[in-house]
């Protein structure tokens, strides 16, 4: 699953430690997000939306996985 | 009260290492339980000791720093940090599986004396037990 976390942040001006405080999560675990290693939760998904004011699907990307 | 459940673990930890220590002091030709009871009071000892005392230390250190303590509280409650360990744990118990089959294998072959190895089996078998419980539990719950 892709996502536009690493683009919403900078264009807002977060840094991750910032983003991760927010979210009450680890640094880490929003470098793992960015570069794709590690999918969220849904919670943590609906916590990352209501963070940046937006729906989880225009964050998330998902993508069928092919046959 | 949580610091007075810490260093009232600490002193029973300490008071267990001076028994057993007193204990083999006390006596130069033990027989029977005694031979290893003061070592296990050691041991446990330490154990209880350990644990209270850093329970402690770390409770200290927390309250006086509020900041590196909500810190500790995210890298503990982190979900991926949580999934990872939950991994690592669940790939070492996988790893024991055949660790402690093959020990046993060992044992029986070298002769080893059978209250060990029905040992070592109800140890073994009881862990898979537990890890079955589990299993069933949580496909109900989930």
């Amino acid at each position: 699953m892709k996502n536009r976390l690493e683009e919403l942040r900078k264009s807002r001006g977060v840094r991750q430690e910032e983003l991760a405080d927010a979210l009450g999560v680890s640094r880490q675990t929003i470098g793992s997000l960015e570069n794709g290693r590690y999918n969220p939760s849904i919670l943590l998904a609906f916590k990352i939306a209501r963070y940046f004011g937006m729906t989880i699907e225009d964050i998330f990307i998902y993508e069928e996985e092919s046959k | 009260m949580k610091q007075a459940k810490n260093i009232g673990l600490s002193l029973l930890g300490f008071a267990l290492i001076a028994a057993g220590i007193a204990l083999i002091k006390a006596l130069p030709d033990p027989q029977g339980i005694l031979r290893s009871l003061p070592f296990l009071l050691v041991g446990f000892g330490c154990g209880i000791f350990g644990h209270g005392l850093g329970d402690a230390l770390a409770k200290k250190a927390a309250d006086a720093d509020p900041e590196m303590a909500r810190r500790l509280e995210i890298a503990q409650t982190d979900e991926r940090n949580v999934m990872i360990g939950s991994l690592a744990k669940a790939k070492g118990y996988d790893m024991m599986t055949y660790v402690f089959g093959a020990l046993m294998v060992a044992f029986a072959l070298m002769g080893a004396e059978w209250t060990v190895i029905i040992a070592m089996v109800v140890a073994y078998l009881f862990v898979h037990g537990y890890a079955i419980y589990f299993r069933v539990k949580l496909e109900k719950e989930m």
